[in-house]
């Protein structure tokens, strides 16, 4: 069996008297998809900067790659890519200008060319040329997936990744992730609600009252699973 | 160093497309350097002892800015984040980050001497460029500790209170060996006079870029 990309053990995180995140249990093996379901102000995005070596525990650990999330070296980091509710993009810098200083930090051969691909995989080649500032929040969101996307990480952890998106921009995001399951990526996600993504298999969790509960699996997929066959049905 | 460079450049970029960063300090030097003629007495203002230390109190003021502006543009979006994730090493970021403190500082000192050369009185001679040693240890010994400083406070609400309140303190040592230095320089000391304060600035730059290059790490992170 191959070995966890992500394993918490009793991991907590309080802010003062106020419990975030109460003995989270995970694991997560390579090419999985989970999903972390739960309200505004969960804990979802601290759980997630947790995983990402961003913010430290206050209880238990988190095990990232085998290692102790908090003490990952460059090589690891590398293997971890992260869109949140920022965008992490520079305003006064273009779209290809943010991409291709990304891609020199990840030490990637030909950040430009590597730059104007990933710009054309989100759809925003013909926006290269325009500050981050100028652009919609929406694409904003595209921009930051192909930021986080740009070196193939092992580990995507992905914060609300559908807000603000239209109908053309969810679809080139489950695009991205389908692809990057495919290649043996895992994807921790927090959501508010489950998405419907065809072609990919995921488990959910809830994070509710600090806690994190793993839904059972329904025997028809639950909505998402429901969807899909209804739109096959309708030959969609 | 690709990476070191590709931050630099951004952090040059931004500024070049901004000149926020080097106008405000620029400006800071000017209205500092007025306000110490004004303050000085009519016939102390004229001597190079006055012009040491109106320009090195120039010098720390905008020293204050230009490492808070090096990190102001790494606060929008989190973009702090985005360099913590990525595999960089964290002092790498701190040498990049010192760098463009560094340039920043310079350009403005640029302007700062000119400025104080024709309030004070003085001549545009060889004088000058023995002060150009001493204000470049007092730049990088000031951008080491500012920048160190201002990471810290980058995480704090009342981080731009707090980076003016710590690093002033600090940066006394260097400050008066620096205002020594250039008073010897400017009117005329011996190098022998002038070496001994550089090698408190020597030492001063060796302890805070060691400091910074180590720390960063741990100051840099959230909790």
């Amino acid at each position: 069996m191959a070995a966890p990309v992500v394993e918490t053990h009793a991991l907590g995180k309080t802010f003062g008297q106020h419990h975030a995140l109460r003995d989270v249990e995970m694991r997560v093996l390579p090419g999985r998809a989970i999903f972390v379901v739960g309200a505004n102000g969960a804990g979802k995005s601290t759980l997630l900067r947790i995983l990402a070596g961003l913010s430290a525990p206050t209880a238990g650990h988190a095990l990232i790659f085998g290692l102790d999330s908090r003490r990952l070296s460059a090589r690891y980091r590398r293997r971890i890519g992260m869109v949140a509710h920022q965008s992490y993009l520079y305003p006064n810098l273009t779209a290809r200008e943010n991409l291709e200083f990304y891609a020199e930090l990840y030490a990637l051969p030909d950040p430009r060319e590597t730059a104007v691909r990933w710009l054309e995989r989100v759809g925003l080649e013909r926006f290269a040329d325009r500050r981050v500032r100028a652009l919609s929040r929406g694409m904003e969101q595209r921009l930051a997936a192909a930021r986080a996307m740009l070196a193939e990480p092992g580990l995507l952890l992905l914060d609300e990744p559908f807000a603000s998106l239209d109908g053309e921009a969810v679809r080139i995001i489950m695009s991205l992730m389908r692809d990057a399951v495919a290649r043996g990526a895992s994807i921790v996600a927090g959501m508010h609600v489950v998405p419907e993504i065809e072609d990919l298999e995921f488990e959910v969790f809830d994070l509710a009252r600090a806690t994190l509960t793993r839904r059972p699996p329904t025997r028809d997929g639950g909505d998402a699973g429901r969807i899909a066959r209804l739109r096959s049905l309708l030959g969609r | 160093m690709t990476a070191f460079a590709a931050i630099l450049r951004k952090d040059l970029r931004l500024e070049l497309r901004s000149g926020e960063s080097t106008v405000a300090l620029l400006a800071i030097s000017l209205l500092i350097l007025v306000v110490m003629v004004f303050a000085l007495d009519a016939s102390r203002a004229r001597g190079a002892e006055a012009a040491a230390g109106a320009l090195w109190v120039a010098l720390v003021f905008s020293g204050m800015l230009g490492a808070t502006r090096a990190f102001l543009a790494e606060r929008d979006n989190h973009c702090i984040r985005g360099l913590l994730l990525s595999p960089i090493e964290p002092s790498t970021l701190y040498a990049a980050k010192l760098a463009a403190a560094f340039t920043f500082m310079a350009i403005a000192e640029i302007g700062s001497v000119i400025l104080m050369v024709l309030f004070f009185n003085l001549n545009f001679d060889f004088t000058l460029v023995r002060v150009v040693p001493t204000l470049a240890l007092g730049t990088l010994g000031f951008a080491a500790l500012a920048t160190l400083l201002a990471a810290i406070s980058n995480r704090t609400r009342m981080g731009d209170l707090l980076l003016p309140i710590l690093a002033v303190p600090m940066f006394v040592p260097a400050l008066i060996a620096g205002v020594k230095a250039s008073s010897f320089a400017l009117g005329g000391a011996p190098e022998s006079a002038i070496a001994q304060w550089l090698k408190i600035l020597v030492a001063f730059d060796v302890l805070f870029v060691s400091a910074g290059y180590l720390l960063f790490d741990y100051v840099a992170r959230e909790d």
